[in-house]
Formats: C-alpha cells, sequence, structure tokens
C-alpha cells in the first residue's frame, strides 16, 4: 500500500477516536496559543521600542547671532549624511511658533461665557494664551533635530560619539544633545527580546511535541491492538507509523491554524482594551511570515513527535 | 521448517523452556500438549519471534531466530501465521477488513485482495457478516476470522495457540477440519491444546509432550491424561 494512502488512512482512522483527539487538539491550540501570545508581545514591545526610540537623535543648537543663510547651507548638506532619517529644522522665528504652540496647549483655554462681539474682542487683548509679545525679542537659536538610523554593524555608542564629534564640530554649532540612555535602553530591549525570542521558541517547540508525543502515546495504548495485529501479520514498521505520523502532522496543522484565530481575537480584544487614553497602545497582529512560522512549527514538531512516538 | 536445538527461555527469573529439542518437518501436523503453565506459549512465542531465546540453535522457515533482529521480525512473520485463543481481531472493523489487512502489509494490489478475501470469507461460512464489525459477532464467528486472517495468506507454517478453548465442541470440530484441510494443501501447522478432544480428531498429528519447559521423550512418557486418551483413540 502506497505512503500517501496509508497517511489518509490515518487520518480517516482520527475519527475513530474522536476524545482524544479532540483533546490533543485543543492542548496543541492552547499551547501555540501560548506561543503566539508570547510572539505577539515580542512584536509589540520591538515595534513600540523601535517606533519611539531606536533612533539616534541630535538636537544642534547654532548661536543665536548665526548668519541664516549659512546654516541653513548646513542644514541642507546635513540632509545628505548617510544615514539621516528626518532633519527637522527650526528657524528662530519657526522655534518660537512651535514654542507658543506648545504653551498655549498646555495651558487651559479658558471658558468664555458667551458675550457680544465687543466683549469678545477684549477678552482676546487680555487671552493668557497670547504669547505673540515674546516674539519681539526673539533670543531663539536656529536649531536642527536630526534623526540617524544607525547602520547596520554598528555599536550605538562609538557611532554616537563621532556623530556628536561631527556635529559638534560644525561652523556656528553652540551645542548638541542627544538621547544617548534612551538609545541604550531601546537597544537592549532589542537585544534582550531577539536573546529571548530563541530560547523561548525551542521552550514552545519542547512543550508542543511532549504533548503530542505523550498524546499520541496514550492514543496508540488505545490502539495498541491494532498495532499489535499488524506487527503480527507482518507489518513493516513504516505501515505502522506513517498513519501515526500523519495524524501528528494533521493535529500540529489543525492546532496551528486554530491557535492563529484565537490569537487574532485576543489581539482584537488587546487592541479596544488598550488603545485609550492615557496608553493609546495599538496592538499590532503578527507579521504573514510570523503566522506562517507558528503553523508551520507547530505541525513540524508535532509531526516528529508522533514520529518519535510511534516507535516502538 | 522448525528447527530447535537445545534452546532455553527465562522468564520472569524462571526458566520457562529448558534445554528443548523440536523438529517439525514440511507439512507436518504437530500438536503440542502438556498442562497449564508447562510452556506450550512460550515455545510458540520463540517459534514466531516474539521471544528470544537464551541460548541454543533455532531456526523457523530458514530465519534464524538466534540472530534475528526486529527489523527482520515482518519477513519471519509473513511466513508464519498465528492464531491466539481470544482471536486478536479488531471489533470496530468488519470482518473483510480483519482478514484484508494481513494481505495489505504485503503490498498485495487491491484487486488481487477482494479476491483472495471473498474465497476465505466463503471458504469459512462467514459470508452473512462480511461487512458486519467484529463485536457483532459471536466467538466463534471471532475465532473463524482470526483463521481466515492466517490462511489467506498461504503461509508456510500456521501456529495456533488454544484456538478452540472458548468454543463448543462442534464448532471446535470444525475448526480443526478446517486447519487438516489447509494442512493437507502443504502448510505446516503446530498447535498447541490440552482438549484431548481436540487431539481425538486429528490421530494422525504427531504430539510433542511438554512438562515444566522440557519435552518429554516418548520413552519416558508417562501416558497419562490427554495423551493417554488421544493413544487409545488413535490406536
Ligand atoms: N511474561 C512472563 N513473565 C514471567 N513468567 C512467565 C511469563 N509468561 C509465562 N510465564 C511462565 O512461564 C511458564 C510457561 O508459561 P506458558 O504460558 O508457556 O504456559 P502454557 O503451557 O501456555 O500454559 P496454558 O496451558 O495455561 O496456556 C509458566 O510457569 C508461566 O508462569
Ligand atoms: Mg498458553
Amino acid at each position: 500500500m502506497s505512503t500517501s494512502k496509508l497517511m489518509l488512512r490515518g487520518v480517516a482512522d482520527m475519527v475513530r477516536h474522536p476524545l482524544p483527539q479532540l483533546l490533543t487538539l485543543v492542548t496543541v491550540c492552547m499551547v501555540a496559543l501560548l506561543a503566539g501570545t508570547g510572539l505577539l508581545i515580542l512584536h509589540n514591545v520591538q515595534a513600540e521600542v523601535l517606533k519611539t526610540q531606536a533612533q539616534a537623535r541630535f538636537q544642534v543648537y547654532w548661536s543665536a547671532s548665526s548668519n541664516m543663510t549659512e546654516v541653513e547651507g548646513q542644514w541642507a548638506d546635513l540632509k545628505r549624511v548617510p544615514g539621516v532619517a528626518e532633519v527637522s529644522t527650526f528657524t528662530p522665528r519657526a522655534a518660537m511658533a512651535e514654542l507658543m504652540r506648545g504653551l498655549s496647549a498646555a495651558t487651559p483655554a479658558p471658558v468664555a461665557p458667551p458675550a457680544d462681539n465687543a466683549s469678545m474682542a477684549n477678552a482676546t487683548a487680555s487671552n493668557p494664551n497670547d504669547f505673540s509679545w515674546l516674539e519681539g525679542e526673539n533670543i531663539l537659536p536656529p536649531t536642527a533635530l536630526v534623526s540617524f538610523d544607525i547602520p547596520a554593524g554598528e555599536a550605538p555608542e562609538p557611532w554616537m560619539g563621532r556623530m556628536y564629534a561631527r556635529l559638534r564640530g560644525l561652523a556656528g554649532v553652540e551645542k548638541v544633545t542627544y538621547n544617548a540612555t534612551q538609545l541604550n535602553l531601546a537597544t537592549g530591549w532589542i537585544a534582550l527580546i531577539q536573546h529571548a525570542a530563541w530560547p523561548a521558541l525551542g521552550f514552545f517547540a519542547l512543550v508542543v511535541g511532549l504533548v503530542v508525543g505523550n498524546t499520541l502515546k496514550l492514543m496508540m495504548l488505545a490502539r495498541k491492538d491494532e498495532v499489535e495485529i499488524l506487527s503480527l501479520v507482518g507489518a513493516r514498521p513504516w505501515f505502522i507509523r506513517a498513519p501515526l505520523f500523519a495524524n501528528g502532522v494533521v493535529q500540529g496543522f489543525a492546532g496551528g491554524v486554530l491557535s492563529l484565530f484565537c490569537l487574532k481575537f485576543l489581539q482584537s480584544w488587546l487592541k479596544s482594551v488598550l488603545d485609550v487614553p492615557p496608553l493609546f497602545l495599538k496592538v499590532q497582529f503578527l507579521p504573514a511570515w510570523q503566522c506562517l512560522a507558528l503553523v508551520l512549527a507547530t505541525t513540524c514538531v508535532a509531526g516528529l513527535a508522533a514520529f518519535i512516538a510511534a516507535r516502538k | 521448517m522448525v528447527h530447535l536445538d537445545h534452546i532455553n527461555c527465562i522468564l520472569g527469573g524462571a526458566h520457562a523452556l529448558t534445554d528443548v529439542s523440536l523438529h517439525v518437518e514440511r507439512g507436518e501436523f504437530v500438536f503440542l500438549t502438556g498442562p497449564s503453565g508447562a510452556g506450550k506459549t512460550t515455545l510458540l512465542r520463540v517459534l514466531y519471534g516474539d521471544l528470544k531465546p537464551k541460548n541454543g540453535a533455532a531456526t523457523v522457515a530458514g530465519v534464524d531466530l538466534m540472530r534475528l533482529k526486529s527489523s527482520g521480525l515482518p519477513a519471519l512473520r509473513r511466513k508464519v501465521a498465528v492464531v491466539f485463543q481470544d482471536f486478536k481481531v479488531l471489533p470496530e472493523r468488519t470482518v473483510f477488513e480483519n482478514i484484508s489487512i494481513a494481505l495489505e502489509v504485503r503490498g498485495v494490489p487491491t484487486a488481487s485482495i477482494d479476491r483472495r478475501v471473498r474465497a476465505v470469507i466463503r471458504a469459512l461460512d462467514l459470508e452473512e457478516r462480511s461487512y458486519a464489525p467484529c463485536r457483532e459477532l459471536s466467538g466463534g464467528e471471532q475465532q473463524r476470522v482470526a483463521i481466515a486472517r492466517s490462511m489467506v495468506v498461504n503461509p508456510e507454517l500456521i501456529l495456533a495457540d488454544e484456538p478452540t478453548g472458548n468454543l463448543d465442541s462442534d464448532l471446535s470440530r470444525h475448526l480443526i477440519e478446517l486447519f487438516k484441510q489447509f494442512n493437507t494443501y502443504g502448510t505446516t501447522v503446530i498447535m498447541a491444546t490440552h482438549n484431548r478432544d481436540v487431539l481425538s480428531w486429528a490421530p494422525e498429528a504427531r504430539q510433542v509432550h511438554i512438562v515444566r519447559g522440557q519435552v518429554t521423550l516418548p520413552t519416558a512418557e508417562v501416558l497419562s491424561g490427554a495423551e493417554s486418551v488421544a493413544a487409545r483413540r488413535g490406536a
């Protein structure tokens, strides 16, 4: 009998022992869901960290007395430095506008009682949110916020030191600050995640393997008579094992896919719970390749476990 | 067909077979007799490769049992069919499936399986139950399924361990006739039994008496119990 036919028979035979099959499926699904949840957390933490902090950001201050044409030339040069992700520049005027916007946002708007036009104009004059008086004596220097993606393979710290020296050396630059601690924290997080991911995945594979292997062992106990009879009439090991192997593969695949549905459900729920003030955490679902990897890993591990469990 | 020379088997610390020698030629019909616990089942287990002798020399159907590895077991089992007292049929599968399984593991083409299984089912008078699951069958019918499964593959040697132990006298006789018929076509049969009637139904068969794990020599044989009855009826 051909291998494919044997495997099909193994799958068809699954209905003969519905309860242990169902229990295995639920268990595989739960373990895969657990692993998926881990992946989901890692993925979202990483996304969040990358989004907010993994860039090197330099705030460059020129002296207030700098020649603006010269400074603007330097800005244009900055944009061409390799690795630059973004350059936001502020002329003294723009900086002032930004500052005023910030200040007025921070001060709650007074609740003015409805009144006629005259009193309205009056209110504007004494509006505490009006910082236009600052404008006359602008003491703010031209500044630039330069964000870099640190080139791959570079250690962040020395690289930032060199970039600092370079920016500090620009003509007219008075002060440069950068986000060293935050960046260290972020890269630390990512390194931790990347280091934790492999042992965690290994652990997951082991648990799925043990669970499927043991459940199949139990099921083989239920099919002990059949295995005994097959061996008595001269079945080769593969004839006995192929159906069980197919059984394990189907269990792994079904459990993996089912767990993805559960995970999607969990993610939607988390999103609705966490995307509220003050968190505004948009929990994302796993990228396609990770979903695929999860199902594939579960399938492979379950198949392997079944294969080993089916050995005498 | 069977050549055992001075084999010893130890089970659970005790000698289950002691210095057993047995030679059975192709086409013979042999009864293994002896009291309960004598070692009949143990000897049969040796013959189908379920138990390895501790020492001695053992060859069955051309297979050297002393050097048999687990990878060689299927080859032996394809030449040697076994029938048990407790049938060992799969209750959830049909009569047809239970019998065809022996051909399937040998990779016999489906059409050929169909033909051969039908023929055996007819010979054993199971036609009406062909597609009934075996759990719905009586003990006698289940035993016939087990015998059908062993016969359908045309084995060189059939080992039967108390195949009639659970059956009434009429049915037992019918089954022994089947074994005899099969034996006349050339299959060697070795059957363990302590049923005197069974022995009397095949008087021409050789009897090998086992007591406490040892084959007792005919000269030293104390004719008693089963043997004496058989001897009287055979004479
Ligand atoms: N698995 C085992 N472990 C330990 N001892 C065993 C085992 N199987 C059998 N024995 C012992 O070996 C001896 C022979 O047993 P065996 O089953 O061969 O007897 P038997 O002749 O078939 O008896 P019966 O007619 O009752 O079936 C007995 O003393 C039995 O207790
Ligand atoms: Mg016995």
